[in-house]
Parts: structure tokens; sequence; C-alpha cells
């Protein structure tokens, strides 16, 4: 899919905008007893982190230098009692903002899922998974992070460079106000310095994905790497790389070990005039060396606060993008949805008709054109004929994955727009070519056609599948963990269990989109039988290449270019000699081929 | 600016070492100095740091206290000055940390990817593609932590302490061991901390892992999921993975929410000791009121760097054990491509003689047994046999992709094993039934393999004769499209087509065809049987085969039972003989017969 492209990672080009902030705060207003909570705690532990000093301060002039026992031990108590009441407080804010953040991950991983469960097939065929997983996992991070780790780093910078410059001017205000002279040079530095570290950890992330790229590709093609002797060539490449990694790395090593000595050295610059001016301010008696001391230490623990304001600053704007893809993802509108009043008759049985059905996926490039058929109840539509012709594209409109663009479905004489969604869902069985399993074991996996389904009805419906046999094969029977994806089994064996959770399903019409080579001729049989005893007595539709399976048959649909292209009984298509034919003497040879060749592979053997 | 490149072609596999930290240092070759640099500056840093406190005992002692306010601006640039010293060799000693650990770190990915693509098949074989890349990727970035992070500031922390404490004792001994009680006990609570916290955060990340696949699995089976309107069961599915991921999150915070505030309560009534005793020293006159500031400034640079060192002593034992990991790889021999250096032949005919051949993956079960045959240049042998019965096997022998265990191979008459690899395959062509190409450009993929400049006129002409030039003419980029996930998703046919074309250009003697057509469509088969004509026409060619029509014309058939030969000639002697190829053979005309009878009985 070609218009990937446009979901590539975005640069952080996103302005921070008023209303995706408000959004992001919105989240939130139902934990406003938690933020508040974690707020003030922070606040306080601020407050008595710049207390500390001025107590510093007191314990010297007032203590030390005026030789006062008694009220340097008041001081001293005083500093251990806030010590003991900080730790409490920093318990409570670690406690409370972790939690929170976990929660609103939570809540937001789960907001999107839930969402993505009610988007319609299209969101997901113009969507990437990757694009999509990368939301739920680190997009939700991100905001979370910023809104609670990120929020009490800057509550705690603020308060505390605001504390300490109010201790200052208690101190000496005239001293202040130099550094105040300086702190807005200071933070405009570090907010340039994380801004261009920035840029450099993204680009290191870019280089390390492309280099586990060529390592994936460089091992998985081992074979051909070595048969075409490119060894040297290929290091070569992968030198220019790690070469570009080297760059950006080292770049952003050094930028960060210059940031810090760069901010001490302009808070140095203040801590001279201070200490200058402030020197010679004792002379006259305005300056106390317990003041000086503070000031000091508020001069030199200042980059602190800075450092996290700045880093705060520059990860908005990246969480910031982060929400708005979230935003986006959650505020997609199912394109396919019930209408206001739709039932669920309790049932769908009945004749099914493709009255004028016309449908695209893209304006412009129809799919279907003025698609008009209809079915029996309990008959077998075969539906043959070139692939990209929209056999497939049936099926989907059928199943109400999309609905038709023009013209009407109608089950059971009924439009099927005025069913909802899941009256129609819950009673198809559908069999997909790529056979889909969840992880997990056989058991569960043939359950999720009928959840209250015991484990006699799973067994039997294994049986009907003929899934049974190969099942108890395995050590563990119906416990046999599939694997992801259901990578454990073969194709074959996927196919088979994904039959019997259709069978389990009772479905009132069944439609099978057939695979073909994947599955080995004893396999095939197996499939075979259970599709028959599907078919009894329902409305099927069948996308089928095997020639037994449309022989059989109630009526043979060949679709070609979005059209009917020749419609009837297998005798009467031969007789033709159209299209039907020439699909029926190419496949035949290329069967029996398969059939009686003794080398075939046997995937079930 | 060039990264350094002299020392690049470091042996690492020399560089092994049973103790791990050994095997570190010896890695780090051509970049020691800018490591001992980095450690030294660190220390004149720290000990800038000292001396600023140093300067403010002085500056109180000897200019407020007996106020001799004159030389108060020298003080107050004698600041200045150590503030920049300080923060010169903090950025100093930052970049040639960073110097080192990127130097090394690319110098071992290098030499990681270089050695993976020289290691054997058979290792190949038996280690899983993630697994080797988790390698050589975050194992890879630990070790780099370890460089850029862990060692420096286990150093920076010893090299604080063992300066600051110094400078401690120097001002008054007895203050300065009372104020050090409590790090022994940081040290040790941090260290189990840190462990703890490392599980806990692993189990975290397991869950972090079980979720993405949960939500993976249920975006790839969309349809299943709403084929079986199962989105509700989903909901629940998902809720409960997310749930047990917030369950672990907060078990997480807890420990972290007991460690920070008691650590803080320890080091804080640490401190309040110290300024205690500090102050009635002072007061007493032990100290002076300068020594007293510049204690409070220094106390803080030991004990607060004490409590990293447990998350520091932890993180280094992950690096070591990625060490491992990383060395693990790098210790499996090569495949060594050129030796016995120049080949003996000069012009390569293509005669190719197994005498007796046996070969075995693993000893005990053979996969060939006593295979002989020879072809002369130029023909065609089809092998023809079940999975398994040993063709495959046969043909990777030729690249030497593996040794045979028993007899002999010869090329022209020389011993297979005295040739060097690298000039086998440069002789030696293969088009596989699913052939792999390179997400790149088709024009690379067509060129991949070939050392030399190829003109454009040239890559068409071989397009062209493997019958893709037009196929690849409708793609939007030309030859210019990039195959794969970002481009074009070809067929397999049209897979197969350019790794003729890719083949074709480089021109062996010697060809191995796989030749399935299973994954093709009846349409483009007999192109591609065309093209594949073409490609075999005057080189010696083995063709694994699945079907009859492809090795009528063979000049030799070899049909092979559990990796033995059990019948052998051409076509037209093996058809009219009793044996497996007969009854292949004879389904195929049967199954005109039956068509015909099919058609007549529908008709």
């Amino acid at each position: 899919m070609p218009d990937n492209y446009e979901f590539e990672e975005e640069e952080f080009k996103t302005q921070v905008t008023g209303r995706t902030v408000n959004r992001i705060l919105l989240l939130l207003k139902p934990h406003w007893t938690w933020v508040a909570g974690f707020l003030s705690m922070i606040i306080i532990v601020s407050i008595i982190d710049a207390y500390f000093t001025y107590l510093s301060k007191m314990i010297i002039d007032n203590g030390i230098i005026a030789k006062d026992r008694q009220v340097l031990v008041q001081l001293i108590t005083r500093y251990g009692v806030l010590i003991v009441f900080q730790a409490a407080c920093v318990l409570a804010f670690i406690y409370l903002v972790g939690i929170l953040g976990e929660r609103i991950r939570y809540d937001l991983r789960q907001r999107m899922f839930n969402h993505l469960q009610d988007l319609s097939l299209s969101y997901y065929s113009r969507t990437p998974v990757g694009w999509i997983m990368s939301r739920v996992t680190s997009d939700s991070e991100r905001v979370s992070e910023l809104m609670t780790w990120g929020m009490l780093d800057i509550t705690w910078a603020t308060v505390n460079v605001s504390t300490a410059s109010i201790f200052m001017l208690i101190i000496n205000w005239r001293l202040a106000l130099i550094v105040f002279a300086v702190l807005p040079v200071l933070i405009w530095v570090a907010y340039q310095f994380r801004k261009r570290i920035l840029v450099q950890y993204r680009m290191v992330r870019k280089m390390n994905s492309k280099i586990t790229g060529a390592y994936n590709e460089n091992i998985t093609g081992v074979r051909v790497v070595k048969a075409l002797c490119r060894e040297d060539a290929n290091l070569k490449e992968f030198d220019v790389l790690t070469g570009d990694m080297y760059r950006a790395a080292f770049r952003a090593a050094w930028l960060s070990a210059l940031f810090l000595p760069t901010v001490q050295i302009i808070s140095a610059f203040a801590l001279g005039a201070v200490l200058w001016y402030g020197g010679l301010q004792v002379q006259v008696g305005w300056m106390t060396i317990g003041g000086i001391q503070a000031f000091v230490s508020y001069i030199t623990f200042m980059m602190w606060p800075i450092q996290d304001m700045a880093r705060v600053y520059a990860d908005l704007q990246n969480a910031v993008a982060s929400a708005e893809r979230i935003f986006s993802l959650v505020d997609a509108v199912p394109e396919v949805s019930d209408r206001p009043g739709a039932i669920d008759p309790g049932t769908i049985q009945g004749d099914i008709v493709f009255d004028h059905v016309g449908f695209y996926y893209e304006p412009g490039k129809p799919v279907l054109a003025d698609f008009t058929l209809s079915v029996r109840h309990g008959e077998t539509i075969a539906l043959v004929g070139p692939t990209g012709g929209g056999k497939t594209t049936i099926v989907n409109l059928l199943c109400r994955f999309y609905e038709p663009t023009s013209g009407t479905i109608h089950i059971g004489g009924r439009s099927y727009t005025n069913l909802s969604t899941h009256a129609i869902q819950s009673r198809i069985g559908i069999v997909l070519q790529t056979p889909h399993l969840f992880s997990g074991t056989i058991h569960e996996n043939i359950r999720y056609g009928r959840l209250n389904a015991t484990p006699k009805d799973i067994e039997d419906a294994a049986q009907i599948a003929g899934a049974h046999e190969f099942i108890l094969n395995f050590e563990r029977g119906y416990d046999q963990e599939v694997g992801e994806g259901g990578n454990l089994l073969s194709v074959g064996q996927k196919q088979l269990i994904s039959l019997a959770r259709a069978v389990l399903a009772k479905p009132e019409i069944f439609i099978m989109d057939e695979a073909t080579s994947s599955v080995d001729t004893l396999t095939e049989a197996l499939i075979q039988r259970g599709m028959e005893a599907l078919m009894k007595g329902r409305t099927s539709f069948i996308i089928a290449h095997r020639l037994s399976t449309i022989k059989r048959a109630d009526r043979i649909v060949v679709i070609d270019d979005g059209r009917i292209a020749e419609m009837g009984i297998h005798s009467e298509l031969i007789r033709k000699k159209g299209h039907y034919y020439r699909l029926y003497t190419q496949q035949f040879r290329h069967e029996r081929e398969i059939e009686f060749e003794p080398f075939q592979e046997r995937l079930n053997a | 600016m060039n990264p350094p490149t002299g020392s690049k072609t470091l042996d690492l596999q020399a560089t092994i070492s049973p103790n791990r930290f050994v095997g570190l240092w010896r890695m780090m070759a051509g970049f020691r100095l800018s490591y001992l640099g980095a450690t030294l500056s660190l220390g004149i840093a720290a000990t800038s740091k000292t001396a600023t406190y140093l300067l403010l005992r002085y500056f109180v002692d000897n200019v407020l206290t007996p106020r001799q306010f004159g030389i108060v601006p020298w003080i107050a640039l004698g600041f200045l000055g150590l503030a920049i010293f300080e923060g010169v060799f903090t950025f100093l000693s930052g970049r040639l940390a960073a110097l080192t650990a990127e130097g090394v770190t690319r110098r071992l990915r290098n030499y990681l990817f270089d050695h993976i693509q020289r290691l054997s098949f058979a290792y190949h074989a038996e280690t899983p593609t993630g697994e080797l890349i988790q390698r050589a990727t975050s194992d890879v970035d630990a070790i780099r932590r370890f460089f850029a992070d862990q060692a420096i500031n286990v150093g920076r922390v010893i090299l604080l302490f063992v300066i600051n404490m110094a400078a401690l004792i120097d001002l008054n001994l007895q203050l300065a061991l009372l104020s050090i009680v409590v790090v022994p006990f940081i040290v040790v609570m941090s260290t189990i901390f840190f462990k703890k916290i490392s599980k806990a955060y692993e189990a975290y990340q397991e869950q972090e892992a079980t979720l993405s696949t949960t939500l993976q699995e249920n975006l790839t089976g969309v349809r299943v999921v709403k084929a079986f309107a199962r989105q509700d069961y989903e909901r629940d599915k998902f809720e409960r993975d997310n749930w047990e991921k917030y369950q672990r999150g907060k078990r997480l915070l807890k420990i972290h929410s007991l460690f920070w505030p008691v650590s803080d309560t320890l080091c804080g009534l640490q401190l309040v000791v110290g300024y205690f005793a500090g102050a009635l020293m002072a007061i007493n006159g032990t100290i002076s009121v300068g020594t007293y500031l510049a204690y409070v400034g220094l106390i803080i640079w030991i004990i607060f760097p004490m409590r990293n060192l447990g998350r520091l002593i932890v993180q280094t034992s992950t690096g070591l054990v990625s060490y491992f990991r990383v060395t693990e790889v790098i210790k499996q021999n090569r495949e060594i491509l050129d030796q016995g250096g120049e080949s003996p032949i000069k012009e390569l005919r293509g005669e190719v003689i197994f005498t007796d051949v046996s070969f075995a993956y693993e000893a005990g079960t053979p996969v060939l047994k006593n295979v002989s045959f020879s072809c002369s240049p130029g023909q065609v042998v089809a092998l023809l046999g079940a999975t398994g019965s040993g063709k495959t096997s046969l043909v990777n022998l030729l690249p030497r992709f593996h040794d045979y265990t028993n007899g002999s191979i010869t090329l022209d008459g020389i011993e297979l094993r005295d040739l060097p690899r690298h000039y086998l395959r440069q002789q030696i062509g293969i088009v596989e039934q699913e052939p792999f190409l390179f997400s790149r450009t088709i024009r690379e993929n067509i060129t991949y393999g070939v050392e030399r400049e190829v003109s454009d006129a040239e890559v068409e002409a071989v397009a062209r004769s493997a019958d893709i030039h037009d196929v690849i003419l409708s793609f939007p980029e030309k030859y210019g499209t990039l195959v794969g996930e970002k481009g074009v998703t070809l067929s397999g046919g049209q897979k197969q087509r350019i790794a003729i074309a890719r083949t074709l250009l480089k021109n062996p003697r010697l060809l191995i065809l796989d030749d399935s057509t299973s994954s093709v469509d009846t349409e483009t088969e007999g192109v591609i049987r065309e093209a594949l004509e073409r490609l075999m026409r005057g080189r010696t060619t083995f063709i694994i085969a699945h079907r009859i029509q492809s090795i009528m014309t063979a000049d030799q058939i070899l049909v092979f039972e559990k990796g033995e030969i059990v019948q052998r000639g051409t076509h037209s002697q093996l058809s009219r003989q009793e044996g497996i190829y007969k009854q292949i053979f004879d389904i195929q005309t049967r199954i005109d017969l039956e068509l015909e009878k099919e058609l007549k009985v529908a008709g």
C-alpha cells in the first residue's frame, strides 16, 4: 500500500494549539482530586526545598554567629521535622502521580481500543496496523507522562524558583535583582539546548530503526548475500549507516555534555556578581555571612528547576502531537454503523437480493457496478473469476463490512441497513482465505464461534470440521497453545480450526473464502467434508477455486471486472464455452497435476 | 567531523576474555586514552567544585570576618574562574566519554554485521533471526550505555566521594567521619532497591508485550472479530490485559514510593546530624564559620551521589550480561571465503563430477549417501524427488554453503574443497522458487552482487531477457521503484523474473534453479519457462524439479529417494523404464484423457 507514506511518523510540526491542550486537560477532569492531591504535595515539597536553604542561613546567622545554642537546637529540630514531613509528602506525590499516570494510560488505551472495535473495515484498509499500534502504545505513554510527571516537574520547578526568589528578596533584594536578571537568559539557553538535543535524539532513533532493518534484511537474506558474494559491499553500505548513527549519537551526547556546564557558567556570573556586591555589602552590614551562603546555594541549585522547565517545555510539543494523533483516532467516525431504529429481527433467514449494487473503495474506481443477484434461502452460490474481479468485495458487502455506494442489499425482504450490524454479523459464519487465530489454546479459538459452548459442543464442531483427529494428536489435545497468530500450527490446521469455529457459531449464512495452494490434498478433503456439513440448509457463498466445490454449488456466478460475466450450473456453463470453460480446463489440469504429484509436500503427514 | 576509522579493523574475536571487565577493556583498544582523559577531566571538574567551597571558606574566614574587603573582587573572579574551569572539564569529560562509547559501539556494530553475514549456514540455520537481531541491537546498546554512562558515572561517584572526603578530612576529621555513617546503608539499600525495581520493571514490560500481542491480533484479525460480532468479547479481553498492566505498574510504583522517601529521610537526617555537630563545633570555636560553610556545601556532594551508586551497580550488571551475549556471537568462527587464495582455474568450463559423496548435517543422520554422477560443461541435470530426499542438500554443496562429509566433488577436475568459496560463489547463479528481494529499488535488486558499474542499457537488456522489463515500466518509478513494504508488492512470478535478471547480469558458468511454479499462476508460467531457458543456454545447470514438463529436455535426470539416486537417465530412457519416473509421467497423459471425459459428461 503506497499511501502508507502519509503514516510515517510525522515530524513535529505541530504547534501547541489551545484546543488540543484543552482536550488533554479534560482527560484529567475525572481524576481532579488526584491531580489536586499530587499538585499540593509537590508544592509543599518544593517550598520546603527552598526553605531548607533559608533555614541553613538562619542556622549560620542566628545560631553559629550569634553563638546561641538554644536557637540552634530549635532550628535543627525544625530542620529534622521538616525532613520527615517532606519525605511523607514525597511518598504521597510519587504514589499519587504514578498511579494517576498508570490510570490515564489505562484509560487512553481502553478508550482507543473500544473505539477501534466500532470502526469500519474501511478505516483498517487505509490505516496500517503499525500506525494504530504506536498510537495505543507509545502515544498514550507520552501523553500520560506529560500530564503527570511533566506537570509535576514543571510545578516543582516553578514553585521552587518562585519561593527561592521570595527568600532571596527577603534576604537581600538588591542581590536578588542580579539573579533575576540572569534567570531569563538561563531559561532561554536551556530551552535552546533541549530543542537541539531532541532533534539529534530523533535522528538517533531513526538511524536505529534503519540499522535494525539492515540487520534484519541481511540475516533473512543471508543465502542471497552469500550466493552473490555481497559481503564487502554490504559492509560498506552498513558503515554509512553506522557513520550517520555515530554522528547523531555523538552530537546528542556532547550537546548534553555542554548543556549543564553552560548553564553553570552562566549562573557563575551571577554568583560572582553576588559575591562581589554582597561581600561589599557585608561591610556596611546589609548582608550576613549566612545570607551569602544562602545565595551561593540558591544559585548553584537553580540549574535543576531550569533544566526541568526546559525539558518539559520541549517535551510538550512532542506530547501534544501525540495527543492530536490519539484524538484523530478517537474522533474517526465508523462508516458503517446502525441507523436509528435499526432492529434485530431474531433471524435473518430468507432470500438475499443484491439490487443494482455499486461499490467503490476510492471514488472514480468502481469495483462493482450495477450488480444484481438474488439468492434463494438455502442456496449455495459459488463465486468464481479472476483475482481482483470483485468476489471478495461481494462478500465484504454481504457481511456489511462495507455498505454499497449505490443500490441496496435486501435480506429476508428488508433492506439490510434497517437491521443492526450485530443482527447480521452474529448470524454469519465466515472462513477466510488466510485463517486468523488468536493466541491461546485450540479450545479457546474454537469457542470464539460461540462463547457459551460446552467442551462437548466444541469437540462436536471439531468433529464436523474434521479437525478433531489432528487436535488429539497434540500432546495437550484441545489445550494445545496455538502460538501468536496461530504460528505453531500449519496453514491447513489453522484452516480446519477456523472452520470448526464457524461450525460452532451455527450461522444462518455461511461464507467461505476458499484457500487453495496452501493446503495439501488430505486436508483439502477434510475441509471439503466439513464445508458440506455446514452448507446443508444454509444460504452459502463460496469463493471457490476447487472444481469439486464449484461443481456442487447450486449456482455458479462468474465475476469479472465487477460484473456478472456468466451465471448458471456447471453443465450449462461448460456448454457455453466461455469464461467458465476456460477457467475450468485450466484449473482441471492444475489440480490433477498436484493431486497425482507423488512428491507433493504433505503438511499433515 | 569524521568518526575515527583507524582502529576499525580490530579483530574483536581476539578481545574476548572470560573476565568480562578485561574483555571490555580490550574492546576499548584505540579509545583508551580518550577514556582515561574523560576520567581525568572528571577528576579535575570534581576538584574544582571542591575548591569552590574551600574558596568560600577562605572568603568568609579571611575576608568577611577580618573585614579585609579589598580583595573581594578577586575572590568573586576566583569563583567565576573555578566555575569556568569546572564547566570546561565537565564538558570535556562528557565529550571524551561519548567519543569512546560511540566509537567503540560503531566498531562493534560494523564488526557484528560483517561477522554475522560471514557465519556459516549451519549457524544461521539453527539461530532464530530475532535472537541475532536482538543481540546485535539491544545488547550492543547496553554495552554502549556501559561505556557512555555506567562506567564513567561509577568513576564520577567514587571520585566525588574521594575528593570531597579528602577535603572534609582536611577540614575536620571527626566531623568528616560522623558525616558518612549513613553511606554504607544507602549503598546497600539502593542496590537492593534497584534490583527489586528492575525485576518489577521486567514484569511490567512483559505485560506490555502481552498487551501488544492482544492488540495486534485484534487489529490483524479485524474481519474475524467483526464477522463473529465479538467486539464486546475483545473489549473484555483487552481490558483484562490492560488492567493487569495497570496493576503491575502500581506494584512498580509502590516500590518507588517507598524507596525515595525512606532514602530521602536517611540522607536528610544524616545531613542534619552533621549540621548540628558542625554548628556546635563552630560555636565552640573548634572550627571556623568558613569551615562550617564549606562543610555544608561539600557534604551534599558526598551523600546524594551515593544514592545513585545502587542504580549504577545494577545497570552495570545488565551491561555485563549483554557483553556476554554479544561475545557468544563473536566467538563463532567465520566461514573462510578466500582460503587457498587465487583460484587455480583460469577459464571455467563447468564440468562437475560427484564421486561417492555423502553428507550429514548432524553426524549419524546422513542426508546424502554415496552419490556419484558426472556432468560435462553446459549440460542440464535435473534432480527429482520428494521433499527431504536430498536434492536441495546436494545443490547446497556446490557453492560450499555446506561442506560434504565424504567422497569427492570436482569442478573442472579440481577438488571443490580446494577452491575458495568466494570464487565458487561468483561462478554459480541461484534462482530460488521464492527469491528473496531486498527493500531497495528494482534496479538495485537486479545489480545486487555485481561488483562493477552497470549501465542502464545493460540492466534493461537483462530485464528484457527475463521478460520483466515491461512490468517494471508499468510501475510509477520504473526501475527506481522500491520493492517491499514501502513500494510495490511483487507477485511470486515477478520476483522470480527479477531474480532471473539478476542472475543473467551476474553471468555465472554454473546455474542452480529451484523450479517450482506452484506460487505462480498458469498464465505467467510459460513466460517464466522461456526466461529460464534463455538463462540456461550454455551454462551447466542443476534443476531442482517438482514437475516433469520442466525437465523433459534435461541431459540427465537423477531421481532421488532418501538421499540416494534410485533412477538416472534421460527422459526418453526413463519414460520407458519401470519406476517412479514413469509413474509420474503416465499421470500426465491420464489427465488429458480425464479432462476430455469430464467435458463430454458436462456437455
